[in-house]
């Protein structure tokens, strides 16, 4: 009965939702590193802890009033629950039955109420003994007033200081991962302590004419001398005991150095590996950012480009010095081969990535890096790089949307220059997107000033541009000359003036930089002006 | 006209559009490249190649520098020589026509002080170009017709012939929109010296004979204009 009553709740408790949903959160909120409500939750425990600690501190010499009693006993409810809550996320006691009832299942054996009690506690128990439980329950203690012994466990509130914080989280990281070299240093010192205090202990007792009379007092001064501080309120007077002193000074001084070199060498190794999380942690929390694979002059273009206009990107580069150079730029880079799936992955080319540019010299890696991303998100926008024609229908069949040839577009240019000189001189112009004449494309959003004008009413002349041509996916203009086909769409190319804009059009303007930005800023005001309206 | 030749200094993967484009405009071109495999397979390729070293000016020289090359396109790999080659030819012709590719900006200050007339940066015009795609996909496809010329919109220059109709017309009153159906992208007003005016509706320009337009258009229509205005027949 018993029995068919646990695995009843264990299973509803696993298919509840609001269970699921609230462990979920409280997991974000406690224990995943990379959630921004975590970083909340610990500033606001920081702030808790150290304010707490205040007053148990101005405490100590003066009288309580009530608002810190109620202030303590808030700080203590929520202390309590945080680590209650912690012990909850730390194992799920249903998984454990349901996973115990399938494995007897299988085997054919009893269900066993007993042994799933002791694998939970197990569960439960190595939470509870684990050091930071420990803290947080030690920390709990000093508000028990009777007691005011526990009081000494106010420090232990301090130390909870070091879940909330990431810096010191770090710095324990490198300790333990010196752990074997400090252990060594430990008991090399403690050996050495133990040497030096029996020896002092021997040759400055009281009964010998020295200052010393008891071991703990022989103990204390080992310490004060091995550690190179040397109060002097010890001094040795025998020809032995000056003797341990030097040699207990020179050791001491070998330790401080050997103690020092580990704990920078270890800071050295580990530095790399934090900014290479802190790198991956940047990618992950980025949006609508785009991955630039090579940066060699083409990339470092392209990353100068997006930098300027403060877009999100990533660039990958399996060359260090490429890589160190853009690190120096600032931009967020890994230092990898962009044609492993993992680097595409950890570049978040499945969360947060919208593009693709494979702008390597080498078009075979540019066709392996399309292919690769292709694979890993068949959504992706890839825009890859062919410094060869023939390589141009390998890397549509590979899978890019764009390809763009540089050398192919010079050659072309270069030829135009011989014939048409001028013209050559305003195409360049344009592809260099020059200030004093330069095409662009503007959006008409809707109930804009623009919205539902014919070309003859909207009088683009008086804003500096000409109206090179509108991009529209309306049926009604199929008639109309000069009409040519854009994926979905239709450019079309010196319209009437009789063509009537709407929403959605897209007008291709050639003019200076300066009008077409003012004439898009006239569009968007009008659009948040009719937006306002509307309300 | 028939004697004048275009040299082309490299033959790579960078030279290898610019030859295609200018076979198809019927230029003579004569490749020219220090590596005698390249050239035997430019040769193999059915194009006039020569193996020769830039460095030497009697070379240059006797290849007709000076005298039949009118144009001359530096697409050697390096900057270095690049800028070596157009200070050699500008050095021996001061009226011939250089372009150079450059591979580093930098390099295309030295390309011009040493004589280019332009200097085309791949890299630049490509990530440009990739930053096009990103922003602006439409932009992108329309400029590529009109730079490739792939589909039927091509961008022209014409130079106002004497005795034209356009003579003494305003580019207000050109109406070239209307009338011809084309795209007026820029003039170049002798009056006010070589500069190419972009049509902004900022200023008239009055044409005169030896200005330029230049113009966007379907090929028919710069064709029917080219008639009007009395440039071909």
């Amino acid at each position: 009965m018993l029995t068919r009553l646990t695995l009843y709740l264990a299973y509803s408790i696993k298919t509840s939702e609001l269970h699921h949903r609230s462990k979920a959160f409280f997991t974000d909120l406690l224990e995943n590193p990379k959630s921004r409500r975590k970083s909340y939750f610990d500033l606001f425990m920081i702030i808790l802890v150290m304010s707490s600690v205040s007053i148990l501190i101005h405490e100590v010499k003066n009288e309580s009033n009530l608002w810190s009693i109620y202030f303590e006993n808030i700080v203590v409810t929520i202390f309590i629950s945080e680590y209650l809550l912690r012990g909850w996320i730390h194992s799920d006691i249903h998984l454990v039955i349901i996973q115990h009832h399938e494995n007897t299942k299988y085997l054919g054996q009893p269900f066993s109420l007993y042994k799933v009690i002791q694998q939970i506690l197990k569960d439960k128990l190595s939470y509870i003994f684990s050091p930071s439980a420990i803290i947080d329950l030690l920390a709990i203690l000093p508000s028990y007033r009777p007691l005011r012994i526990l009081r000494v466990f106010l420090i232990f509130r301090l130390f909870k200081l070091l879940r909330y914080s990431q810096s010191i989280q770090m710095f324990t990281g490198i300790l333990k991962s010196k752990q074997f070299e400090l252990t060594t240093l430990a008991i090399f010192m403690g050996f050495l302590i133990f040497i030096a205090s029996t020896a002092i202990y021997i040759f400055e007792h009281q009964s010998t004419g020295g200052q010393i009379a008891t071991l703990y007092e022989a103990f204390y001064w080992a310490i004060v001398t091995i550690s190179t501080v040397g109060y002097g309120d010890i001094v040795p007077v025998s020809t032995g005991g000056r003797l341990v002193t030097t040699a207990l000074i020179i050791s001491g001084l070998g330790v401080l150095a050997f103690f020092t070199s580990i704990i920078v060498a270890a800071f050295s190794e580990k530095m790399a590996e934090f900014q290479e999380d802190k790198v991956k942690a940047t990618i992950e929390k980025s949006k609508d950012s785009i991955i630039v694979c090579g940066f060699g002059r083409v990339g470092q273009e392209i990353a100068q480009q997006l930098h300027e206009n403060k877009k999100s990107f990533i660039v990958i580069d399996p060359n260090e010095s490429y890589a160190a150079l853009a690190i120096k730029k600032g931009y967020i880079t890994l230092n990898d081969d962009a044609s492993k799936n993992s680097t595409l992955l950890h570049a978040g080319i499945n969360h947060g990535a919208t593009t693709i540019l494979c702008v390597t010299g080498n078009d075979v890696t540019n066709v392996y890096i399309t292919l690769t991303g292709r694979y890993l998100n068949p959504n992706i926008n890839i825009i890859s790089r062919a410094n060869r024609d023939s390589n141009v229908k390998k890397l549509y069949q590979a899978g890019a949307n764009h390809i763009v040839q540089p050398f192919a577009i010079a050659g072309l240019l270069a030829s135009e220059y011989i014939g048409q000189p001028v013209a050559f001189n305003a195409i360049h112009g344009i592809l260099h997107q020059q200030k004093d004449g330069q095409i662009d494309a503007l959006s008409i959003v809707e109930n804009c000033f623009l919205d539902g004008l014919s070309i003859e009413q909207a009088q683009l002349m008086q804003y500096k541009v000409s109206l090179l041509g509108v991009i529209s996916d309306d049926s009604s203009h199929a008639k109309r000359r000069n009409r040519y086909k854009l994926r979905n769409q239709h450019f079309y190319f010196n319209p009437e003036e009789n063509f009537k804009l709407k929403a959605g059009d897209t007008l291709v303007l050639l003019g200076r930089q300066l009008s077409i930005e003012y004439l898009q800023s006239l569009i968007e005001k009008s659009h948040l002006s009719a937006l306002k309206d509307a309300l | 006209m028939s004697n004048d030749y275009t040299a082309i200094f490299g033959y790579n993967s960078m030279s290898f559009e610019l030859i295609a484009q200018l076979i198809k405009k019927r230029t003579k071109l004569i490749i020219l490249d220090a590596n005698p495999d390249k050239v035997a397979l430019a040769q193999n390729n059915n194009l006039v190649a020569q193996q020769l070293d830039y460095r030497q000016d009697d070379d240059l020289i006797d290849l007709g520098i000076g005298s039949s090359i009118k144009v001359l396109f530096c697409f050697l790999e390096h900057d270095s020589e690049n800028v070596f080659l157009t200070l050699s030819a500008r050095s021996i012709d001061k009226d011939l026509k250089i372009i150079s590719l450059v591979n580093h900006p930098e390099s295309a200050e030295k390309l011009f002080a040493a004589g280019a007339n332009k200097v085309i940066d791949p890299y630049e015009i490509c990530s440009n170009k990739v930053y096009q795609l990103l922003t602006k996909p439409h932009l992108t496809w329309l400029l590529e017709q009109v730079v490739f010329g792939r589909a039927d919109l091509n961008m022209a220059e014409i130079t106002i012939p004497v005795d034209s109709i356009l003579d003494k017309t305003s580019t207000q009153n050109l109406a070239i929109h209307e009338k011809y159906n084309l795209f007026l992208v820029g003039v170049v007003d002798k009056e006010l010296g070589e500069k190419l005016y972009f049509s902004v509706g900022e200023q008239d320009h009055m044409l005169d004979v030896g200005d330029i337009l230049v113009i966007l258009g379907a090929h028919r229509d710069i064709k029917h204009f080219k008639q009007e205005i009395g440039v071909i027949d």
